[in-house]
Formats: structure tokens, sequence, C-alpha cells
């Protein structure tokens, strides 16, 4: 076998096995951060694929795929790597908190695609310690997608010095009415997960929530900044990055409200509950 | 510039864009129609650099339509590169819906109403819509109209196993129930048109396709959509032998002749066109392929008049060649949508009849006959495939550049549709100094 450090993958994984193997394997995780790297050489789209995530998150079927799909790409790598027995954390109540992507030229759904994932910035957080995924998109030797996963590990602790990150810049005031209001089907989490191979059951079923202490199932993170991504989609620039944050869970069945203002070098946006305080994600778009 | 004071303008076709057309249930089984339609707007913005611009309106529509699709043309470009502040509207004439477009948007850019605009179609019969039987719906809505639990089991109680049966979108013509292909066939035994005829004309039209394919004419008129480069349907080695080989398909008895190769097969597509003023165009470079010069419309009684259902573009053409002073062989194109290869060849055969155009169209004398070397010169529906609403802008579009092509004459675009009704279009080729 080539390096142990590097697992490769010829197929998309199962999901399913993978999480299950990542939460059996979770306990007695710890320690520093091996340089992992998790490759899959050569990944295509299928196309009934694209139009089933197309379709639960509000894109058009087009050649060229959101964003946001790619991360569906890279994603079961990213869940490869965290069931590995050397990450430090347990995979099961990961939190996502922050997510930002740079597409640095649309992609084609024809295009053969190489995909690598790892991990970095393993650190203290206020709440636990978190890491960054970090995933890249090839086509031949060209560079046209990153994603960058932040993860809390609530309760779990890590040697160093507890950094703060920029918040995400976004201006859209408190009094401002909503774009849209979205209502947000109790199903959604089930949705999302046969299009995105994310089953982490807290988003499948209200008891694996309460388990993980949520009242209710809560839909993936990443459908709500798909969702949000497909509002702007039309206007979007070939290059750009698009950063959020990650706030209050978006439970299920919810009603939330849709903010997006034009700024001078993008777009900003947030999703926040309709009734009461906080935000469920803030993000923005710049063009690189 | 308003035409208000100085009569109507001139209107010119700028250019088109389409999806490449595929076969139901293929390639494009998992896009919507609006998904398609979006497409090829984004294309034709692309093409002609209108992102972000607002362009006066947008008209296109569908014939197979889901309710949820009642603003489906405004949707696609709330969802294309158009800016969110152009107008848009849906309109519905069965095949005649895409050419219909055209004349909206002509008639609009002639009134000095819009500068530019955009006329389109699209349809997917890989993703018809499925309705539900009259009685289910008539017990939802009863159920749902109940104020009291009993009512409401009341309404439940109507409803039978039978009802439960979904309604799949057919072909068939409500007051006939009759199949277009069954009506066509009766039209293809009045005018004996000969299966061999159908074949030839079925096998040019592949070849025709094929050939400007080939030679790169769709270049600057087709977007590759999900992986498809050219039209799914089009077999350019089609040959005479080969579709005599087919079994017919609509028609009894012996003199049967319409098969699944001469007639269109169902298809997904989308198509537009992008129309505006002289004006409009100079101020933005862009060229300008052809003059939309008029238009006619016509309806046929096929249900207790004894005509054929297809029939009415051959009445459609009479009032427009008069108006326009023209007899049937001033044109140097003919773009005659084969809905059926027999479609085309009983029209023709109407034009050159003495008795239907004396009896049926009140002319001295017969229309006449066409240089059939004209005909469909690249291809059309039987090749192409026939998305019901796309076919219009399709045919427009690939008019409009043969004629900045040969630079010089004009050409005649015949589309027939349900419902027995024909729409008819001329345009003639833009004076070569204006691009």
């Amino acid at each position: 076998m080539a390096d142990p450090r590097t697992i490769t993958l010829d197929t998309p994984p199962n999901a399913t096995v993978a999480f299950a193997r990542a939460a059996a394997t979770s306990i007695g995780r710890g320690g520093p951060l091996e340089d992992i790297q998790v490759r899959r050489p050569r990944a295509g789209v299928p196309l009934p694929e694209l139009a089933a995530y197309d379709k639960t998150c509000g894109f058009a079927l087009r050649d060229a795929l959101p964003a946001t799909y790619l991360h569906v790409l890279v994603f079961p790598l990213q869940v490869a790597l965290m069931a590995d027995r050397r990450f430090p954390l347990g995979m099961p109540g990961l939190v996502h908190v922050r997510n930002r992507i740079v597409q640095h030229r649309p992609v084609d759904a024809s295009e053969l695609l190489s995909l690598r994932a790892s991990a970095r910035a393993l650190r203290p957080h206020a709440l636990g310690a978190q890491v960054e995924l970090v995933s890249a998109v090839r086509v031949g030797d060209e560079l046209v997608w990153e994603g960058f996963s932040t993860y809390l590990s609530r309760g779990a602790s890590t040697p160093g010095e507890i950094e703060t990150e920029p918040p995400v810049d976004v201006e859209i005031g408190p009094d401002a009415p909503p774009n849209a209001v979205w209502d947000v089907s109790g199903d959604m989490g089930r949705r999302y997960a046969s299009v995105s191979g994310d089953v982490d059951p807290m988003h499948l079923s209200s008891l694996a929530a309460k388990a993980m202490g949520f009242p209710r199932a809560l839909v993936q993170g990443m459908w709500t900044k798909a969702h949000a991504l497909a509002v702007i989609e039309p206007r979007l620039p070939e290059s750009y990055a698009v950063d959020v944050t990650f706030g209050e869970p978006l439970l299920l069945p919810s009603v939330a409200n849709f903010f997006v203002a034009q700024q001078d070098q993008g777009w900003d946006f947030a999703v926040r509950p309709a009734e009461g305080t906080g935000h469920h994600l803030h993000g923005n778009v710049r063009e690189i | 510039m308003t035409g208000n004071d100085a009569g109507p303008r001139s209107v010119f076709i700028v250019g088109g864009n389409r999806i490449p057309f595929a076969r139901a249930n293929g390639p494009y089984t998992h896009a919507s129609s609006q998904d398609m339609l979006t497409a090829a707007l984004d294309g034709l913005v692309a093409r002609f650099d209108l992102s972000g611009q607002a362009v006066g309106e947008v008209a296109a529509g569908a014939v197979l339509k889901h309710s949820r699709d009642f603003n489906l043309t405004r949707e696609s470009v709330l969802g294309s590169r158009l800016a969110p502040t152009t107008p848009a509207y849906d309109l519905q004439q069965a095949c005649g819906t895409g050419l219909e477009a055209t004349i909206l948007v002509a008639n609009k850019i002639a009134l000095g109403q819009i500068d530019c605009g955009i006329a389109g179609g699209v349809d997917s019969a890989s993703d018809a819509p499925i309705g539900i039987s009259d009685e289910l719906r008539e017990s939802l809505l009863a159920a749902n109209r109940a104020k009291t639990a009993v009512d409401r089991i009341k309404a439940w109680k109507r409803v039978r196993p039978g009802h439960l049966v979904p309604e799949i979108p057919r072909n068939l013509e409500p007051r006939t129930g009759l199949s277009m292909g069954e009506h066509q066939a009766i039209s293809t035994a009045e005018w004996q048109i000969s299966r061999e005829s159908q074949d030839e004309l079925a096998a040019a039209s592949h070849r025709h396709l094929a050939a400007a394919y080939d030679r790169g004419f769709f270049d600057d008129l087709v977007t590759p959509y999900l992986g498809v480069t050219r039209d799914q349907n089009l077999r350019p080695d089609s040959t005479v032998t080969q579709l005599a080989r087919l079994k017919p398909v609509f028609g009894t008895g012996e003199g049967a002749s319409m098969t699944a190769g001469n007639s269109t097969p169902l298809t997904d597509g989308a198509s537009a066109v992008l129309l505006g003023s002289q004006q409009w165009a100079l101020e933005r470079g862009l060229p300008v392929l052809a003059r939309f010069v008029d238009a006619s419309t016509a309806a046929v009684d096929y249900v207790y008049g004894g005509e054929g259902l297809l029939m009415a573009p051959a009445y459609a053409v009479a009032p427009l060649l008069a108006r326009n002073g023209l007899s049937l062989q001033d044109f140097d194109y003919y773009e005659i949508h084969e809905a059926f290869a027999s479609t085309v060849l009983a029209t023709l055969a109407a034009w050159e009849s003495e008795k239907f155009c004396s009896e049926r169209l009140g002319l001295d004398g017969p229309l006449g006959s066409i240089d059939r070397s004209k005909l469909n010169v690249n291809g059309s529906s039987l090749a192409a495939g026939h998305p019901f609403a796309a076919t219009g802008a399709r045919i427009v579009a690939t008019l409009a550049k043969l004629l900045s092509q040969k630079g010089s004459g004009r050409g005649l675009i015949s589309i027939c549709a349900a419902g027995g009704q024909g729409v008819v279009a001329i345009l003639e080729a833009a004076p070569a100094a204006r691009a």
C-alpha cells in the first residue's frame, strides 16, 4: 500500500456505512491532528443526482454545477477522513459552524473531477475544540474549487490558544423586511440527506435529534446555504467566494425569513427565524 | 424614436438560441420546462451580451404545462441572467406557440411599444404534468369546502377506486377523441399522399439537418445542454430504404402509410429568438439577420366542417400572400413544420389543387407548386424533433440565419397546430449594409 496517510477512494463511499463506522469508533478519540489526505481521483457527476440536488435546494438544472454541489461531492471524503480512527474528534455531535467556498471558475457537470480533502487547524474553541476540513476540486491540474468547513466538537479539548476568527461581514439590519419567507417542511432533512449523503441521524429523525440535545430534527446547514445561494445564483459572477457562519439550528418544520442585500462587491444574506431573534445563517458572496 | 407617429417600424430578428432537442425520456428527463427555458434564455443572453440587461418583454409558453408553472416565462426570466426588471408572460397556441409569441413581440416593436424582445417556447414530454380525475378533484375540493367532519366524510365517500387512476396527457383532440396522427391519417388518405413521398421527405429532413450541423450552421443557434450537443433524434444516415421497413402507426388498412419514421417523436427542448428595432440593434452593435415582414393565423373546422386538423396553414397563407402582393413562388426558402411528413405534403398538394384553392380559399386559381429544393433546406421537425412550443422559435432563427447568409430574398414559415389552427409568417433578408 502507498502512503498510509493517503486514503484513495475509487467510488463515492456509502455515507450511511461511513457515518456508522465513525459513530462506532468515536470513543477514545484525541491527540494531535495527523496529516491525512483523502483523495478521489476520478469523480463524475451523475445527472439524475445533480437534478435531484438542484430540485431539493432550489437551483435550476444547468450544466454549470452549483458551488454548493461540489461540497456534496467532497463531503464523503470528509466523512471518510473523520471516520478514520486517527482523526482526533468523534464525529457524532460535530457541529458545522462555518463554511467558505471559493469557486475559481464555473465547473461543468461533464468534467472529470479530482477531489481531495484534508484537515487542519485543530485548536480550542470557547465551547470545545474546532477543526477545519479543507477540500479541493481540480480539473486536471487546474484548481477550480475549494471548500473550508469548520466543525466544532462541543466539550472536546485540545491544547493551544483560542483564536477568534473575523466574523462574516454581513450588513443586514435587524429591522430589515424579509425578501422571502421559507416554509421549510418537516422532511427537508431527509430529502437533503438523500441528495447529499449527509445522513447524520439528527437531520433524519426527531428522536435522534433529541438524543443529541435538540428539541426536533434540524436541517443540514449546507441545505440552508445552498437554498440561499440558489436565490442569487442568476446574479453570481463567474469567480467568487461564498462564506457563511451557521447560528441556531433550523429545526424542522420551520418558517424562516430570508434576507439578501446587494453590496458593492457582492451580496450579503441572512436566514433568521420568522419568530424571535438570532440567526440560522449569516453569509456573503464576494467576487474574486 | 417611437413608431406611433411614423407608422409601424421595421422589426428585425437579431438572433436565436436553443438547446439541442432530445427525445422524450432521454437526456432531459430530469429537466423541467423552467430549467430548459432558462437554459435557452441564458444561452441567448450570453450570445448577445444581455447579462443584467432588461429587454422589452419575453413572451413564451409551453403546451404541456404544470399548474405550478402558471408564470413559467416570468419565473424563467427571474432565474436567468436577464435583468429581473424584464417583463414576461406566457401564451399557448399549441404548436403555434413559438411563432405566435414571435408575432406578438414583433408587433409591439413595430408599434413602438417596446424596442426589443424575446420570443420562445419550451416543452417537456418527459416531465409532463399528470392530472387527477375530475371525480377525485371534485371530491377533494368538496372536502376542502366542507365545514363539518360529516360533510368531509360525505365528500370522501364519493371517491371510487377508478377515480384514483391518474390522467396522463395524451395527444388527443378533446372534441374528436382522435390523436393528431389519426387526424393526419385522414388528410393523408384524402390527399393521396404516398408512403414513398413521406419517407423521402423524412430522409431529406435528416440529411439536411445533419449537413447543416456538419457545416457549422447551428454553431451560433444552439447551445449544448446537459451534455447534448446535437438534436438527439437526428439520424444522419437515415435512408428511404430503412424508413420503408417501418410499420405504419397511424391510419388503417392497406393505405396506412404514417410511421414512427415519417412522424415527429415526442421531444423535450426549448428555444428563444431575439427581436429588435433597427435602432436598438445598431445602438448595441448587434447584427440583424432578417426582417419580420408579416404574419397570419387561421383556423379550420375540423370537427364538423370536413377539413383536416392540420390544414389551417394552407388557409393562413392565402391572405398573407395577397396582403403582401406576393405569389407562393416568390420565396427563396419555405419552412414548413414537419408535424408529419404527410402534413407538409398535404399542404403542398392543397396549394397545387385548383379545386381546393378555388372552393376552400376562394381564389381564382391554385397557388401553385413550389421549388422543392427550397423546402426545409436545413431539415425540420422530423429530424430535429418537435418540442411543441419550442418549434416556432427554432424555425424563425433558422430561417433568419439562412436569409442572412444568402444576403437577399425572403422565406415563408408555416406551422400547423392542434385545435385546427395554423400560423404562418414571412421573413426577408435584412439590408446588407445594416450589420
